[in-house]
């Protein structure tokens, strides 16, 4: 993850590739995270599937109803990534609901992710209060645990969650959940450089980002960008060459 | 939950840090603590109107007594002398009387005593009206003093105050030098006292922090934390605001038609040959069910935050009636997710939401019922939070929502207490409510839980048994897990995904089940049980046939528990039934399945 910081440091910006894993079959997630890492993006967030997933829209909702058809479970998924004997290059984050983790037992997702070569986890609905549950354990295998910031959070708040904040931010652009949107509101901007003034970790947007008017609007206010839905949907439909412009866009080297 | 005295005060600074106490002590007798009348009177200024002011005497004659009442004025007096019976007959306010407590003989005098508190303290060294000594808790044993008049004292301090409560369970504990510094009273020592006593009882901790034992939380996305946050603070307030309680039990008894008869069932009785059987009427509520109670408050709470619009989840249909009502009644914004099955099985529920000016959306997604209505919902109110409330229908969910719900549905087992006691003079042996989320059944047990006394039942949906995988038994069959906000008892698989739960009545056919029911199993004092689909239809026939009441397909699987509960017990017993809501709803099923009935 110290990448990601050196990435800031450059002036880059980052590409932060969701996925569903198992969408299409287990067996696919290599091939994705391969593909991903060829195509330049900075870390792939690897996204297990849930029964509820409250924080999703219908296209990552989907996607894991398809995985979880394939009877893909964490287990499942992190075995997987620990038979993985090719080069991975780029931090690979898992996000996951909290329940899964409870069931798996916290502590072992701690050490079967750290195998798995796993840099951070997201946990979109553990918040900032009840981190302790999961916090200790990651802490002790090195794994961040990455926090959530959004449109609603308060300033207090928000001084709260960074302080404590390690490997990035995830910024989130909509009062909203997950998935493709035609506008951003203008407000995010604003919002997107308060949060930035203050954190010491590299700040990404995310939620709704899939275009690359998107990524102009906000370039100068954030460090990176978390793309979900689009990619979810273009792996589904085949058609996943047609995300390179946007990554391009998000990751070529602008001289301004 | 146990009073607290703070006594012997003589400075503004203390009385005010003492404002969350249920009493004042002024003593008027020889010590270093004494005040005059005149500084009592200026004293009792910065006291709350229904804090009571108690004055303590030794040996004073009844004039000096009746002059500091009127004077103060005092709301209670506290005789620490040798007073004759006569004297505290004659006093106007209610009476204590001190002993103390040597030895076990010693408390033959408590149960002589004519006043109407008993204060048990160490023996005095120096000077009479208490000594500070730490008082032999224990010799109380097998005393057989009532506890709802016994006041306790004698050496309370903050540290130990928790122990003498859980040891003698008193009316009211008392203290003077537990909270003093140097012979001086201590404002943070005071403030710490009432702290232990107050914050001790489980549900006063519970709701400081959003749990119940290890269940609850705020397991929510970041977007929805200012929201909950929100929430919370917005219903602290009005817990303690006496006009938002007036508000709500208007429209309760003005709207919904409250109170409700806790009704003798005769026949069913007699043909049970057990214990006598009363029914909670909820099912006589405006829109048919309990879930009414809650959807007034929420939305009467909503407005207060400013909020205009409404989103809620409906597994039967009633919570959406009883909401789409509320937002007739008050001109507010109603949209209803429900689950696509639910929809097909609650036609005529639907109907009515629409009829009311609902907007009625069809979840389709997952096992298209209460849980996924409940996903949904979630998402809703994640995108339309700043002006939206979301208006959950049981006792489930983030904190504040359980405890709020359960508090407003709280009525449901205040009522029966009452009701209970002004027709047989007692509280009931057992009382059985069915739990979905667990609303309705919390709301009537809360008020019984420390009447240790008082069997609760809850009954759980078993649909085509436990056995199967075709259930909703959340408390019997499930594990812990976070679903909706807060860590409860889920039916999950291995994975950790949440499961399809099953019940021929759509109210009951959910995979969790509220945090404090999770909390209230597993400390045991709450029983939970399960009844089958088939079970619950047979209840249906006997409860239409025996009393003339056609229950709901859920409150249906309370009467059969209760039918074989009753087999358990004498005659000489009550046994209470809460009939959640009337069986309109599910015409359409019962004429199905009970079709050929002759
Ligand atoms: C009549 C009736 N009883 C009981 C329930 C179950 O809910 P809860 O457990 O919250 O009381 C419902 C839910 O729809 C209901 O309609």
């Amino acid at each position: 993850m110290k990448r990601l910081e050196q990435l800031k440091n450059s002036g880059n910006k980052a590409f932060v590739a969701y996925i569903m894993a198992g969408d299409g079959g287990l067996g696919r997630l290599k091939e994705q995270v391969q593909y991903l890492q060829g195509a330049g993006v900075t870390a792939i967030e690897i996204g297990i599937p849930f029964s509820d997933p409250v924080a999703d829209g219908p296209t990552i909702e989907a996607a894991g109803n398809r995985a979880l058809k394939h009877g893909v479970t964490l287990q499942k998924v992190l075995e997987e990534m620990k038979s993985w004997t090719f080069q991975v290059e780029i931090p690979l984050l898992i996000m996951t609901y909290l329940n899964p983790v409870l069931k798996f037992g916290v502590e072992r997702f701690a050490s079967e992710c750290s195998k798995a070569g796993v840099s951070a986890v997201i946990i979109p609905d553990l918040p900032y209060e009840h981190k302790e549950l999961v916090q200790p354990h990651t802490d002790k295998e090195g794994i961040k645990l990455i926090q959530l910031v959004t449109l609603t959070t308060t300033d207090v708040r928000l001084a709260d969650i960074l302080s404590g904040a390690e490997g990035f931010v995830y910024a989130v652009t909509v009062k909203g959940i997950t998935g493709s949107r035609d506008e951003m509101s203008e407000d995010v901007k604003a919002f997107m450089r308060k949060v930035r003034e203050k954190s010491p970790v590299p700040v990404y947007a995310g939620f709704g980002i899939s275009k690359s008017s998107h990524v102009d609007m906000l370039r100068d206010d954030v460090d990176g960008f978390i793309v979900g839905s689009a990619i979810v949907e273009a792996f589904n439909d085949n058609r996943i060459q047609e995300i390179e412009p946007l990554i391009n866009a998000v990751t070529a080297t602008h001289s301004v | 939950m146990t009073k607290v005295k703070i006594c012997g005060l003589k400075e503004e600074q203390h009385v005010k840090a003492a404002e969350r106490a249920d009493a004042i002590g002024f003593v008027f007798a020889p010590s270093k603590r004494q005040v005059t009348i005149e500084q009592a009177t200026e004293l009792a200024k910065h006291i709350p109107v229904d804090t009571d002011k108690i004055g303590v005497f030794v040996n004073a004659s009844l004039e000096e007594i009746e002059d500091a009442i009127a004077r103060v004025p005092l709301t209670m007096v506290q005789l620490h002398g040798d007073e004759p019976d006569e004297l505290v007959g004659a006093i106007q306010v209610p009476v204590i009387q001190a002993f103390s407590i040597r030895r076990k003989e010693d408390t033959d005098q408590l149960k002589k005593s004519i006043a109407d508190y008993v204060l048990v303290d160490a023996p005095g060294t120096d000077y009479r009206g208490g000594s500070g000594k730490v008082f032999d808790w224990s010799l109380l044993d097998g005393a057989d003093i009532d506890p709802s008049r016994l006041i306790v004292a004698g050496g309370l301090k903050p540290e130990n105050v928790h122990a003498a409560i859980t040891q003698t369970t008193p009316y009211m504990v008392d203290v003077s030098s537990g909270v003093e510094t140097d012979g001086r009273k201590d404002t943070a020592k005071i403030q710490e006292f009432i702290k232990q006593v107050k914050d001790d009882s489980m549900e006063q901790t519970i709701e400081k922090v959003g749990f119940f034992g290890k269940y609850g939380g705020q397991f929510v996305p970041e977007t929805l934390m200012k929201a909950v946050k929100e929430l919370e603070d917005a219903y602290n307030e009005v817990k303690e605001d006496p006009e938002f309680q007036k508000e709500y039990h208007h429209y309760l008894s003005e709207y919904v038609g409250r109170e409700q008869p806790l009704t003798f069932a005769q026949r069913m009785t007699e043909s049970l040959g057990g214990p006598k059987i009363y029914l909670k009427r909820e099912d006589l509520n405006h829109t048919g069910a309990h879930k009414v109670n809650n959807a007034i408050g929420q939305a009467l709470l909503a407005m207060r935050m400013g909020k205009r619009k409404i989103v809620a989840e409906t597994g039967a249909g009633q919570h959406g009636v009883a909401t789409a009502t509320i937002c007739a009644l008050f001109d507010l914004e109603c949209v209803i997710f429900m689950g696509e099955e639910d929809i097909k099985r609650q036609q005529l529920n639907v109907f009515r939401m629409k009829l009311l000016g609902a907007r009625v959306e069809s979840v389709t997604k997952g096992s298209a019922t209460l849980k996924d209505a409940v996903n949904e919902a979630l998402r809703y109110w994640v995108s339309n939070v700043e002006d939206t409330h979301y208006l959950i229908g049981s006792a489930l969910g983030p904190h504040p929502f359980p405890t709020m719900v359960r508090d407003f549905q709280s009525v449901i087992g205040d009522e029966t207490k009452r009701q209970i006691l002004e027709k047989e003079g007692r509280l009931p042996d057992a009382i059985l409510a069915c739990v979905g989320g667990g609303s309705n059944a919390i709301g009537m047990f809360y008020p019984f839980i420390k009447d240790k006394d008082v069997q609760l039942i809850g009954v759980e949906a078993a649909g085509q048994g436990v056995d199967t995988d075709r259930h909703a038994a959340t408390l019997t069959k499930g594990t812990e897990g976070v679903l909706h906000g807060a860590m409860m008892k889920l039916l999950q698989d291995d994975a950790g995904q949440v499961q399809e739960a099953h019940s021929i009545s759509a109210g009951l056919d959910y995979p969790g089940i509220g945090p404090e029911h999770a909390y209230l199993a597993d400390i045991g004092r709450v029983e939970y049980r399960s009844i089958t689909d088939k079970e619950a239809l047979d209840a249906v026939i006997s409860m239409s046939r025996l009393e003339g009441i056609i229950p709901a397909l859920e409150s249906a699987h309370a009467i059969a528990e209760a039918e074989k509960q009753a087999k358990t017990m004498t005659a000489d017993q009550i046994l209470v039934i809460c009939v959640s809501g009337r069986g309109d709803k599910d015409m359409a099923t019962y004429a199905e399945k009970l079709e050929g009935l002759s």
